[in-house]
């Protein structure tokens, strides 16, 4: 048999794969995920409503008894109350009930607050949400790239003491709950070393600057952004150090990093092209995994710094049993955790040409 | 962490029939990472301490108006509290519920996820499908605001019903492991050979399989109970979850609320619990270095 | 470390050619290890003329791999060239000393003076990056030149290789089969024209069918291009295909070398003979094959004397005492033996087999 032949048999092999079975699985990795992220939503808002909606003793029931027990309002009337402000027809058998909900959802209807009658729910929801998502998006991008940049350093200057100290400090930081870390930074920074103005800091905005493009706007958004992000950085760049350190190092004992070197390539090309595109995959994997975890806690920072997101709020309607306002929020918040996840997940494919080829990686 | 798994060198068919022999040996190897053992130690004192040091130390509920926020001197090394009341006693007693909730978590997350992960990859099909599927959902959920949205429906008092939500929350991440590890292990030759000999499936799982994820099944363990610990902590911070009188998470929520963050006298108060819970985090990561050489021993000296 | 080409008096030594684009004298390399420092290459000597083809032959752990990684200094951290030099004669004919190169000067040697194809074709290849763009980093570095006319080098290269040029270029690593890809390395090695080609287990981890193809391949490459290789095998049989010499090496030690046909038809070192008795003859029938007893030596821990000895059916009192040089056992043709007469005269008598 020649080379020729053979040759063109692999060729005509490897044709098959691509228009058959290759071609499929490049749009059903991207149809998967979303499918998936869709149900995912899907199987939440149920959730929310069962919980809100369906169980004996749920917030609508309590909200009707608390009516009618302490502005002796009548049956009726209180029940009607609760149909408008939870937006939903209790007059309906319950899986109707559910049916509204969800068509009440699309058009964007969550209900009216409780502790602020009047005021629908994604009327509050928009007022916080974009202070949150400034936070966190700003606070994500810095930790990420300083933090895979760190990683890279580490690796590359391993078993130096910069290594050492880095891994400690990134070892240290992931460690600390991220609530713990902004009462440390408010304790330390402010209040023992008097450096920052934290009271000042306080909030999301100083009285009196409105929302506008002018540069004055702008230095205080990030003025008072500036805790909450230096919060997520910190409390998040520790897992993207450790995590691209290892994986880097991983990337520096392949093969075709060997061969790059023999082919006479650049330090800084093999760093950037070879070992950087690479080692930062799994990380990228980590950040997907991550973000949910990262949304949460915007709880907890907000609450300490007093910063007014969507986490703050949060915790303001438990104390004032909001229930309206609760399940917005819960839904909002697992509804961009799973629209980040998606993100995520096709800018990875785009960045692995791995992925569309072999279709869904190895757990699916 | 998936090569060779067929002989660990740390978990033996002779260390289960001697377990005392077997844990001298686990804790040899474990002593090879140095720092790895350090932490391993101080995590255990803090979590048996946890629960000796209430039995041990007893709380005095009772301060003095004219000691509040007292700084650190020997009869009250960490000061005191808001209403005169030592703060290392309470420190030191402070760990129970926390700790509680973070080995139970662990062992229900366990118990399920290995159960279902097991069934999930020796059934396949659609029990493999559905249990997948959900496992996904699950994951994606973020678990601190569920857990705050609950709190506003449901009362959580106990250490224990906070354990058991806590692993419905935790359990895909450990499934996913013992079911990939199930997936490529069912071709392996022993449990053909175990087929063959018509040892049943509850054999092949528990014999054959598991002590070839106990890697897995350990370090997820530990790392479920950090995250619990995290997650309970930050609860009980946001004041929540009314546990227990005085915890560290308690602490810190007082502190917060009483505004002893405000006042540079007070630093202990904040510190003291602070202190205890990122050392014992610090601690528990520590340790699973040391457990990576129990089930991946380092061959080469390293070039 | 001295850059001109050996003396006279060392020139008539069985390895040494006056035209040699590669003179390697007295190479060694150790690495450290756990235990210890590992003896890899132990005084290696040869030279490589113009064109040529020499098989370095050996079983795993007989430093043949850390020996060819050296020749571009390719070497891990843990490594060091204890001694010995390494003289590379340019085509405009300057000689430089390999191991003096500089960072810069290195980097400028490697790939275009000497390429190197290493043993898994699995994963040399960048998963992330095109064929193209790899390729394109490859010539970008040494040879400044448009874009078009980088692609057009690459395509008639890989036309060379015999591969589908246009549509391996713009295809991931992942794409492409182990046998493609093995081509695409050799494709790629070829690139800038380099005098020497080396080759590590070139065919080993592939299928019979491609293991035929690509040694085709080789021959027909060198045939038309005229460069020098150096490849690495355990396998004899490849030697003979495709080499002009052959070179055994045991312990990081050359123990034979000499042409194809005369080492092959009268191998003089107890090793050589081994090896050769060791490969399974189509026609012979089994009881003519025979292994090797015994096991390599340790290498942080060698015996004295010969190192061989203690597997070698042929040893003397003075093949422990002491270690043999390399004789001369014919024009061109060395074997480190102290009995090596006693093999030769074996062949002799024996008839050309």
């Amino acid at each position: 048999m020649s080379a020729a032949t053979i040759v063109s048999e692999e060729k005509t092999i490897l044709d098959q794969e691509r228009t058959s079975v290759v071609g499929r699985l490049a749009r059903h990795y991207l149809l998967r995920r979303i499918i998936k992220a869709i149900v995912t939503v899907w199987v939440v808002i149920t959730l929310t409503f069962f919980l809100i909606h369906a169980m004996p003793g749920s917030p609508i029931d309590a909200f009707i008894s608390n009516q009618m027990s302490l502005y002796g309002i009548d049956y009726h009337t209180a029940k009607s109350m609760a149909a408008s402000i939870f937006a939903v027809d209790l007059s309906q058998p319950m899986p109707l009930q559910y049916l509204g909900f969800m068509g009440g959802l699309l058009h964007g209807s969550l209900g009216d607050s409780l502790a602020n009658p009047g005021t629908p729910v994604s009327t509050e929801l928009l007022q916080y949400l974009p202070w949150t998502l400034f936070c966190v998006s700003f606070g994500l991008l810095i930790s990420f790239v300083v933090g895979c940049l760190l990683g890279l350093i580490m690796a590359y200057r391993r078993e130096t003491w910069l290594d050492h100290a880095l891994s400690g400090v990134g070892s240290f930081l992931v460690s600390i709950p991220s609530f713990l870390l902004a009462t440390l930074i408010i304790e330390f920074l402010g209040v023992q070393w008097g450096i920052l103005p934290f009271t000042q800091m306080r909030g999301s905005l100083s009285p009196g600057v409105k929302a506008s493009f002018s540069p004055g706007f702008v230095g205080d958004l990030f003025y008072h952004g500036a805790l909450p992000i230096a919060v997520y950085v910190l409390s998040t760049i520790g897992t993207w150090m450790l995590t691209m350190k290892s994986s880097t190092i991983a990337a520096l004992e392949e093969d075709y990093v060997t061969v790059a070197r023999a082919r006479g390539l650049s330090d800084r090309r093999i760093m950037s092209a070879y070992v950087g595109r690479n080692a930062i995959l799994p990380v990228f994997t980590q950040l997907t995994i991550s973000i949910g975890f990262i949304i949460g806690s915007a709880a907890a920072i907000e609450f300490v710094l007093q910063y007014q997101g969507v986490g703050y709020l949060l915790l303001t309607s438990i104390s004032a049993r909001d229930y309206t306002t609760i399940q917005g929020i819960f839904l909002i918040i697992t509804v961009s955790v799973i629209v980040c996840n998606l993100l995520a997940d096709l800018l990875y494919g785009k960045l692995d040409p791995r992925i569309t080829a072999i279709g869904s990686g190895a757990q699916e | 962490m998936s090569q060779a798994l067929s002989a660990h060198p740390g978990v033996s068919m002779r260390s289960r029939r001697n377990p005392l022999a077997g844990t001298i040996r686990v804790l040899r190897l474990m002593a090879r990472n140095k720092v790895g053992f350090v932490g391993f130690v101080i995590a255990m004192i803090i979590i048996v301490g946890s629960y000796i040091t209430p039995l041990v130390i007893p709380f005095n509920s009772i301060g003095s108006t004219d000691m509040i926020y007292v700084t650190p001197s020997w009869a009250h090394p960490f000061g005191t509290d808001y209403e005169g009341r030592d703060v290392l006693i309470q420190v030191l007693r402070g760990g129970t519920d926390v700790v509680t909730v973070g080995l139970l978590t662990a062992l229900f997350t366990t118990v399920i996820a290995v159960t279902f992960g097991a069934l999930s990859g020796f059934a396949g099909g659609r029990v493999d499908w559905s249990i997948t599927g959900l496992a996904d959902i699950v994951l994606t959920i973020p678990t601190l605001p569920l857990f705050i949205a609950i709190s506003g429906l449901v009362n959580l008092n106990s250490a224990w019903q906070l354990a058991i939500l806590l692993a419905v929350v935790s359990w895909p991440l450990l499934l996913r492991a013992v079911r990939s590890q199930i997936l490529s292990l069912k071709q392996r030759d022993y449990v053909e050979a175990a087929r063959a000999l018509d040892l049943g499936t509850r054999h092949i799982i528990f014999r054959e399989m598991l002590p070839n994820m106990m890697s897995y099944i350990v370090i997820n363990f530990v790392l479920t109970a950090t995250s619990a610990i995290y997650l309970s902590v930050t609860l009980v911070f946001l004041g929540l979850v009314p546990l227990s009188e005085s915890n560290w998470g308690v602490m810190l929520n007082l502190a917060n609320v009483r505004g002893a963050v405000f006042l540079p006298n007070a630093l202990p108060y904040i510190l003291g619990p602070t202190f205890a819970i990122v050392l014992l985090q610090f601690c528990l990561v520590l340790t699973l270095r040391s457990l990576d050489e129990v089930f991946n021993p380092r061959l080469r000296g390293g070039a | 470390m001295s850059t001109s080409m050996p003396s006279p008096a060392v020139a008539e030594s069985p390895f040494a050619y006056p035209d040699a684009v590669l003179s390697v004298r007295d190479l060694w390399v150790e690495y450290r290890a756990y235990r210890g420092m590992v003896q890899a290459v132990r005084g290696v000597s040869f030279d490589l003329r113009k064109g040529e083809s020499l098989a370095l032959i050996g079983e795993s752990g007989s430093g043949k791999t850390t020996l060819s990684l050296a020749l571009i200094r390719l070497l891990t951290r843990s490594a060091l060239v204890r001694r010995g030099t390494m003289t590379y004669r340019r085509r405009d004919g300057k000689e430089i000393s390999v191991l003096s190169l500089s960072p810069d000067e290195l980097r400028r040697f490697r790939w275009k003076e000497c390429a190197m194809v290493f043993q898994s074709a699995l994963n040399s290849l960048n998963p992330v990056l095109k064929v193209w763009d790899q390729m394109y980093d490859t010539i970008k570095v040494h040879e400044p030149m448009s874009k078009q006319e980088a692609r057009e080098r690459a395509l008639e290269r890989l036309r060379l290789v015999q591969l589908d040029a246009e549509r391996v270029l713009n295809s991931y690593p992942h794409e492409l089969s182990g046998g493609m890809r093995q081509r695409v390395l050799l494709a790629m090695a070829l690139l800038l024209n380099p005098q020497i080609l080396l080759l590590d287990e070139p065919t080993t981890a592939l299928d019979i069918l491609t293991q035929r193809s690509i040694i085709d391949l080789l021959r027909r490459l060198k045939e038309t291009l005229g460069f020098s290789t150096i490849f690495i095998s355990h396998d004899l049989s490849l030697a003979a295909e495709l080499a002009d010499r052959v070179a055994t090496i045991y312990a990081g030690q050359v123990v034979e070398i000499g042409e194809v046909r005369a080492t092959f038809y009268r191998p003089c070192h107890p090793y050589t003979l081994g090896l050769m008795r060791a490969v399974p003859s189509l026609t012979a029938s089994d009881s003519e094959m025979t292994s090797i007893p015994g096991s390599p030596p340790d290498l942080i821990d060698l015996p004295p004397g010969c190192k061989f000895q203690p597997r070698c059916g042929y040893a003397t009192e003075q093949c422990t005492a002491s270690q043999p040089e390399l004789y001369a056992v014919g024009p061109h043709h060395g074997a480190a033996c102290f009995n090596w007469q006693v093999l030769s005269r074996e062949h002799e008598d024996a008839g050309k087999p």
